[in-house]
């Protein structure tokens, strides 16, 4: 039998977003293949240098819809970085539970989300609706469920009243309960054993070379976690721990995400005990915010996303719009070089496996 | 500044003459080189544990007539960060490639080269990676304007029927 060619998207039940995969197939193994992205690329670079410093704060969420906070977040710590703002210590405290809150919300569709591509579809159905719990959240602190446009150039929007504090915390009982039941659905059944384990072996040296971060990485034995080693916000003043596997399978992976839900849910607790009275954020700018100007320099901005390193690499001439803003998306090495790579001698029914559990995003990497 | 980074930017010295230092950050530093020092620098530095490429970027200083290469390093043992910055000529814009010290550099080359125009000697893999069919000028660059762009390749169309008209026949209202 001959090669045949094939294309794995953009639109395929197994495919995340809109991101094509061109394989040559001989039987059911893939002897090459190819990334193709291209399909939703917005030009939000582009876009951003036309737009005032205030107005990119409602284009920006718009990158990759799973967890829009972290583009917020990058964005106003840069503009922090470049215009020598203090934000005020009650909005940190804020915008880590918002982070973290958002890291769940991804995590919880991304998981279980593991379900659809091998056919146990109960699981992915309970992760919307979970995930859909934090939704509420943010709807009730920010007014919207998706886009928030909460974190914002020094400080955050709105305050965080004692009754939303309320609906975190039972949320996040709610949550922990039923991860348990997550556990039993997914982590001991056997479907997941045998589709998962051994698959997608991604070793700690490869890892490293690529530039692989987040659960791929930790997956692989190595503990890399920006925030622990270039801790931001009040990451150095909360407890927790970085979960790491040493089997660097699929299997690790999805399980590490399931136990970063736990930690996450282990920073809010100690962000809402910790969390000081005060103000939430430090006018900017005297007059209309619209006209705010940036100091001139530049930034590079930072953060653990949920699928790894998400930075912002922002230079200002010192006018009112920004003159170069440069995403680095979280997934970029795993998505081309390691689907270059990685996906040849794989069968064609792991190749969505691949892309899952290495938290592919395609509009963090076409933009 | 932390001591691991001091000690590097120490070591590097050695290597590169007349190094331009600022400061950005507890563990930020940028440095402005000339071409040429540009591969040794970043070879010490991914030596010296900052082997991390976390990003490859270009600004177009259009006033100045440069392109200014940005590559971005990051260690995981300090946290610290280098950028290193050179720029280029913006008429002629070619610079030597770093994928063999970083797989992934083919591809923010590659990137590079589509919307800035970029040319990166050692890289030959040099197709369209995200636009299809682009027939303009790098659109990064500054003196791209898309509103132009768009006008021209998606002009203002007249309806050749008016299908208010025709939709009011269909229905009845009208008699045709």
């Amino acid at each position: 039998m001959g090669e045949v060619k094939l294309f794995f998207g953009p639109n395929h039940p197994g495919m995340h977003g809109n991101f094509s995969v061109h394989m040559y197939v001989e039987g059911d193994t893939v002897e090459k293949a190819r990334p193709l992205p291209g399909f939703l690329h917005r030009g939000f670079e582009k876009l951003m240098e036309r737009r005032l410093w205030y107005q990119n704060l409602a284009l920006i969420p718009r990158i990759c819809v799973p967890e829009p906070d972290i583009n917020e977040a990058c964005y106003a710590m840069a503009v922090e970085k470049i215009a020598k703002i203090d934000v005020p210590e009650r909005a940190q405290w804020i915008r880590m539970i918002v982070l973290e809150l958002a890291r769940i919300a991804s995590h919880l569709m991304s998981f279980p989300g593991i379900g659809g591509t091998i056919g146990l579809y109960t699981s992915s159905f309970w992760g919307v609706s979970d995930r859909d719990r934090i939704l509420d959240i943010f709807e009730s602190l920010t007014g919207a469920r998706v886009y928030h446009m909460y974190i914002i150039p020094g400080g955050v929007r709105k305050d965080l009243t004692p009754k939303i504090q309320d609906l975190i915390f039972n949320t996040l009982n709610y949550i922990e309960e039923r991860l348990g039941e997550y556990e039993t659905l997914i982590f001991k059944n056997r479907i997941v054993h045998t589709r998962l384990k051994g698959i997608a072996l991604l070793d700690k040296e490869t890892a490293l070379e690529l530039g692989v971060t987040g659960v791929g990485l930790r997956a692989t034995g190595v503990p890399y976690d920006i925030r622990k080693v270039d801790s931001y916000l009040f990451y150095d003043k909360v407890d927790f721990e970085v979960p790491t596997a040493t089997e660097g399978d699929a299997y690790a992976r999805v399980y590490l995400k399931y136990l970063e839900i736990y930690q996450s849910i282990k920073i809010i607790r100690q962000c809402l005990e910790k969390m000081p009275e005060g103000k939430i954020n430090v006018p900017i700018s005297e007059g209309n915010a619209l006209r705010y100007r940036v100091p001139k320099g530049q930034a590079y901005v930072h953060i653990e996303s949920t699928r790894g390193e998400y930075g912002y690499y922002m230079v200002s001439d010192g006018g009112e719009k920004p003159y170069r803003v440069a995403v680095r998306g979280a997934s970029y090495p795993q998505t081309f070089i390691g689907i270059e790579k990685y996906l040849p001698g794989t069968r064609i029914e792991d190749v969505p496996i691949w892309l899952s559990t290495m938290d592919v995003c395609a509009p963090e990497v076409d933009r | 500044m932390m001591n691991s980074m001091s000690n590097t930017v120490e070591k590097l010295k050695r290597i590169v003459n007349n190094l331009d230092i600022t400061k950005v950050d507890e563990r930020e530093i940028k440095l402005e080189l000339p071409n040429e020092q540009v591969l040794p620098t970043l070879l010490a530095l991914k030596e010296d544990g900052y082997s991390h490429l976390s990003l490859i970027t270009a600004v177009d200083w259009i006033d100045e007539g440069k392109f200014e290469l940005v590559y971005i390093l990051y260690s995981w043992d300090n946290g610290g960060k280098f950028l290193i910055t050179t720029k280029i000529n913006r008429d002629t814009p070619k610079f030597v490639t770093v994928k063999h010290m970083w797989p992934i550099a083919r591809y923010y080359e590659r990137e590079l080269h589509e919307f800035f125009g970029i040319k990166f000697e050692g890289n030959n893999d040099m197709r369209p990676l995200f636009l299809e069919m682009w027939d303009d000028m790098p659109p990064l660059r500054k003196d791209f304007d898309p509103f132009e762009y768009s006008k021209r390749k998606f002009p203002d169309r007249e309806y050749q029927k008016d299908v208010i008209h025709e939709a009011k026949i269909i229905r009845g209202d009208i008699d045709g």
